[in-house]
């Protein structure tokens, strides 16, 4: 039972309080932590650290080009910022999706990472656009951890339980880049993730594919980076043939699960599908091209 | 009759296709809008008529209580210790150590409760209200705990000790029938049950519609096509779960209850308890949607006993995995096996078809919905010879019962394929094949009652003229139809109207509002009798203690009959004041009219009286009072000699019938179905009330998607159900709804509700799915026989073939010789 509750304003209370508490934990929104105890999966921790009055959580702003958003920036921000649509486009297209309108309003960035969910959608952007986040600590100022080492396991995380992480730093992309994200959904609200793909081309100046990065979401006990596929876009032409050669790649060495949302079966062939359509969706973005925000509506029908 | 086609999409779908486009804008601000060929009015139309329901602002604003919002001194919370297992004998019971616990006030087990096997409407008598020796399905109540907060009820659940001894769970519905299956019920013998019916084995029911002989028929038709489709149970999901409070005076109770039949609960928990129904009072706060898994008695005994024994007032919220468990309401798995014999320019000769219906651990009202599900696989359709028979087989799976147009969506999905297939086979185009066999003003139905009016013909033309306009057909899309009918339920309803004093009006009816808006709308009929506005009157309903007896809002009943009830009571008022305004205007009863709130001599404007004048004259004499029963209507004439098991369903009354028209974008590479475009077209007799019906429609249609393609309750091989939660129990919400029109055809029915109407509550949810179903073969050239059609099998259906029904046709014949061993003698047949 809960029997301790604060809501600090600054950060240094928050993290005196982490310090000094070992059962505190941090809530911002909320939208993960009393969905879980409602349903009986984890019950509400002993002693709350409210964050959302901390008002330099909150602040968010583009810094030489880099992106550095507050832990508690909400989805509906990422989804709906002019700057984060047009240069880390993959981050838009999955803060567009997460939940309903209701949890993007409340839920907040981070959250979403602390809550380490296999099946998260912004975190597989914030891999492959090589984010990274800054925990803080009493007593030890602060760390740059990036994303792709933040989560350890289902639910887990390589933070101390007396950090806090307080910001998101995205670097830009490179120029003639493009970025998307695309989860495979059979319903377009309050959806989870069968499969989902996040992938960064940087284009070269003939055209051809410089670099990718591809990150994959729902086929593991964390977000992974497909190796494979990234090695078969590298120096390779942007063409549907390459693209399915890549989504094959990344197929072939992911071991879904078979669970009562999908066979093992399916998600592996899905995400053939689903990474083959987000690199063209990133491919036409780095051209110049429109495909709308979220990606994931627009891969329906689309080329696989 | 004259038809008259009312499109009412021109003047309320702007409505709803603006609101789909203004859904679309917030979420996809840069996507063009594509999909949708209207643009949005700039002004939209008023509602016609200007009317808001009675109980509208309440619930938008939320300030409507519902059941689990009223406030009693001393309350106590309700927790239910349920089985958590499919089969298993209870070894042990102790409840010790939890009544030991601080703030428990009671708990109750089988013993605590008089012996009484209860069944819906008599069927089968096959149910406690606790367990008694076994439990037969994960949601069986085993006990029930009564304490002075949620935690502490909570707790003292937990603490029952309960030693089972698992056995081996009854999931496969052709094995149970067969001999020397373990039984459900092993004491089905002893069990009272309906004259019309023969429980015996795992078999509750077995209901046949027949009509000449479809064997012989089918021996000697040119071509014949059999099939086998197979349908997962789904679930109603209401939003608001169960919640029942019971608080005793003295030795009477009043039941607050989530339920959509007070007075079956109230019979149903003086029955259990053995007190007399007088001393019994069921209240419904306001119903936050049923779709008919609060269609029965449920919890109302458990939560009375309870009441007594702490003698506090008690309440019972279920969670939302127990309203996922434990409510024996949900919709059936069924097996059909169907098989029909054709001429080679596609008439039909004859139909024979084995429907399989998974009723679950206890038979509920499924008996009468095999019944039902007979009539379904006949179909408007007409057909010489019909052999349709349906058993009702106990598993130990959730106990199925009427959710929305019980069988309806799932015999109409088999049905309706099996029906293109047929086309496909001579050549025919679906349309074309349904212009041939569909039933005409004067032809025979399965089991001969004359069809009334050419509402199938009229809603088939007019969907797939509707769908077929519109923008091309582009990669990936494809249209589907399908047809169908589905009946209004007659039966006995009471109501009275008054005027009061002040010339105000109020129905007093024991009618139960669960959202269609039915009884709201029952100031519209009185209205339109005694001249004055919906809005004059108010109205007291799902109280037991003040109206009189309704069946509950099940089976399209309640503008079927509770209306003409309305209607008849509203008239005799109209007696009463016309009497009066022949004295105050001297003038004759038949030169007078009601209009505007008066009463007035035809053609002479200034001879008139108000109603409130009238009313304050009547209140000092003989008042404005007046009740209406309205004789139910005779089934119409039929032949069901020669079926077995009739339950009342052998014949339709005032049948509605319907063509849904889809159009979908298919993505083969996933099996995702995306349903842009529903077109429903409605022989409703009679709209009383546009906004309602067409509410009735989209609200069924959203529903329907949801179980053709999403949906689906999966089992494990332990019995348990697998996505008991709405975050993989996956409804389909307004971000999917697809654009929707309704069109309105009218042949009012001669033995029909109020002014020829027929039922349009359950119609909107019967054809959907298999009008996708079609679509989907279209698209692909495949065809899935599994029913939900989720994208995984699809996909499995485009790239393997296989088709999702599993086993290979089944021979009729063995239902035979397994009815025969298990009866035990003959064939069973009364």
């Amino acid at each position: 039972m809960t029997d301790r509750f604060i809501a600090p304003t600054t950060i240094e209370d928050a993290l005196a309080i982490l310090a000094r508490d070992k059962a505190a934990r941090p809530v911002a929104g909320g939208t993960d932590l009393v969905v879980a105890s409602r349903q009986g999966r984890k019950p509400l921790p002993e002693s709350i650290v409210a964050i959302h009055r901390i008002a330099e959580l909150g602040q968010h702003a583009v810094n030489d080009g880099s992106l550095v958003v507050g832990a508690l920036t909400s989805h509906a921000w990422l989804a709906g910022s002019a700057e984060v649509r047009r240069h880390w486009t993959a981050l838009a297209d999955a803060a567009a999706i997460v939940g309903s309108p209701a949890t993007r309003a409340t839920g907040t960035i981070g959250g979403n990472l602390m809550n380490a969910s296999p099946a998260a959608e912004t975190t597989a952007p914030l891999v492959v656009l090589g984010a990274n986040v800054m925990l803080r600590a009493i007593g030890r100022g602060s760390r740059i951890v990036p994303v792709a080492n933040l989560a350890v396991g289902p639910g887990r995380t390589s933070a101390a339980a007396d950090e806090l992480l307080t910001t998101v730093i995205v670097p830009l992309p490179p120029a003639a880049s493009g970025s998307a994200y695309i989860r495979l959904e059979y319903r377009r609200a309050m959806e989870i993730a069968i499969v989902g793909a996040a992938v960064l081309v940087t284009l070269a100046a003939d055209s051809s594919i410089a670099s990718a990065r591809i990150a994959l979401t729902a086929v593991g006990p964390t977000i992974v980076r497909a190796p494979d596929a990234e090695a078969v876009l590298a120096g390779g032409a942007a063409d549907p043939a390459t693209f399915r050669a890549a989504g094959a790649a990344a197929a072939a060495t992911a071991r879904p699960i078979d669970d009562v949302r999908a066979s093992a079966d399916y998600r592996g062939a899905m995400l053939a599908v689903v990474v083959t359509r987000t690199i063209a969706a990133a491919v036409a973005r780095a051209r110049g091209d429109a495909i709308p925000i979220p990606a994931s509506r627009w891969a329906h029908g689309q080329e696989a | 009759m004259q038809a008259r086609p009312i499109r009412i999409a021109d003047l309320v779908s702007p409505r709803i296709a603006a609101a789909h486009i203004l859904d679309q804008d917030d979420e996809e601000a840069e996507a063009p809008v594509t999909e949708n060929d209207q643009q949005p009015p700039a002004d939209l139309p008023a509602p016609t008529p200007p009317w808001i329901r009675a109980d509208g602002q309440a619930k938008a604003t939320g300030q409507a209580r519902y059941t689990a919002d009223l406030a009693f001194p001393g309350l106590a919370h309700a927790r239910l210790l349920l089985a958590g297992r499919a089969h298993a004998r209870i070894v042990s019971l102790d409840t010790t150590r939890a009544r030991s616990l601080p703030g428990v006030l009671a708990i109750l087990t089988q013993d605590d409760v008089p012996e009484h096997r209860y069944g819906s409407f008599g069927y089968v008598l096959d149910r406690t209200l606790f367990a008694r020796d076994v439990v037969r399905f994960e949601g069986e109540v085993v006990a029930a705990v009564a304490a002075l907060t949620p935690e502490q009820a909570a707790a003292g659940v937990a603490a029952i000790e309960v030693e089972y001894e698992d056995l081996p769970p009854i999931l496969d519905v052709e094995a149970a029938l067969r001999p020397g299956s373990p039984l459900v019920h092993p004491a089905i013998d002893t069990y009272g049950h309906d004259p019309n019916l023969e429980p015996a084995g795992n078999l509750a029911g077995r209901s046949t519609i027949v009509k000449g002989d479809a064997a012989a028929a089918i021996a000697a038709a040119p071509i014949v096509v059999r099939e086998r489709y197979v349908a997962d149970m789904a679930h109603p999901v209401p939003i608001e779960p169960h919640a029942v409070t019971a608080d005793w005076s003295g030795d009477r109770v009043t039941v607050f209850s989530s339920t959509q039949v007070p007075f079956a609960a109230r019979s149903r928990t003086a029955e259990v308890l053995e007190i007399p129904e007088h001393r019994v009072r069921v209240v419904v706060s306001h119903l936050g949607g049923g779709f008919g898994g609060k269609c029965d008695f449920h919890f109302e005994g458990h939560v009375a006993a309870l009441a007594r024994a702490a003698r506090r007032p008690v309440r019972l919220v279920l969670t939302r995995h127990e309203e996922f468990i434990a409510p024996d309401k949900v919709t059936h798995g069924m097996v059909v096996d169907v098989e029909t014999g054709l001429d080679a320019d596609g008439t039909i000769l004859a139909r024979k078809a084995r429907i399989l219906l998974d009723c679950g651990a206890y038979a509920s009202d499924t008996p009468v919905l095999g019944q039902i599900a007979a009539m379904m696989i006949a179909g408007p359709y007409r057909i010489p010879a019909v052999d349709i028979e349906a058993l009702s087989i106990y598993t130990n799976r959730t106990p199925s019962g009427s959710v929305r147009a019980p069988t309806g969506p799932q015999a109409c999905w088999a049905v309706e394929q099996h029906h293109d297939v047929l086309a496909a086979r001579v050549g025919l185009d679906p349309v074309a094949f349904r212009r041939l066999n569909l039933v005409h003003d004067g032809d025979e139905g399965p089991t001969r009652q004359r069809h009334e009016g050419d509402g199938a013909h009229q809603t088939l033309e007019a969907a797939v003229d509707r769908i077929q306009q519109g923008e091309p057909l582009g990669p990936g899309e494809s249209i589907g139809i399908a047809a169908g009918w589905w009946f209004s339920a007659p039966g006995p309803s009471g109501a009275f109207v008054r005027i009061e004093s002040d010339g105000s009006g109020r129905i007093v009816t024991g009618a139960q509002e669960n959202g269609t808006g039915a009884v709201m709308a029952l100031p519209i009929l009185a209205a339109e009798e005694l001249g004055m506005r919906p809005e004059d009157f108010a109205i007291t309903y799902q109280d037991t203690d003040t109206g009189p007896y309704d069946g509950g809002s099940s089976g399209s009943q309640t503008t079927f009959n509770n209306g003409r009830a309305v209607i008849e009571a509203a008239r005799e008022v109209k007696r009463q004041l016309l009497e009066l305004a022949a004295v105050a205007l001297e003038a004759n009863v038949a030169d007078l009219e009601l209009r505007d709130g008066h009463a007035g001599v035809v053609g002479s404007p200034d001879r008139r009286v108000s109603i409130a004048e009238l009313a304050t004259t009547a209140h000092g004499g003989a008042l404005l009072l007046a009740r209406g029963s309205g004789m139910p209507p005779d089934a119409p004439e039929h032949d069901a000699s020669a079926c077995v098991g009739r339950l009342g369903f052998e014949s339709f009354a005032a049948p509605t019938f319907f063509c849904h028209a889809v159009r979908i974008r298919l993505d083969p590479a996933t099996g995702i179905v995306r349903t842009t475009k529903v077109i429903t077209a409605t022989d409703v007799g009679r709209v009383l009330n546009a906004p309602g019906a067409l509410g009735q429609m989209t609200g069924g249609v959203v529903m329907a998607l949801g179980n053709a393609t999403l949906e689906g309750t999966v089992f494990g091989a332990d019995g348990l159900q697998r996505n008991a939660s709405l975050l993989d129990y996956k409804l389909l919400t307004t971000a999917d709804a697809p654009e929707i029109e309704a069109i309105f055809i009218e042949n009012p029915a001669s033995n029909g509700g109020p002014r020829g109407s027929k039922g349009v509550g359950e119609p909107p949810i019967v054809p959907t799915a298999a009008a996708i179903a079609n679509a989907i073969t279209a698209a692909t050239g495949v065809r899935v026989r599994r029913l939900p059609m989720t994208p995984e099998r699809v996909w499995r259906a485009i790239t393997t073939g296989d088709d999702g029904a599993a086993e290979a046709n089944a021979p009729f014949g063995p239902s035979e010789t397994a009815l025969a061993e298990l009866a035990g003698a003959g064939t069973g047949r009364r």
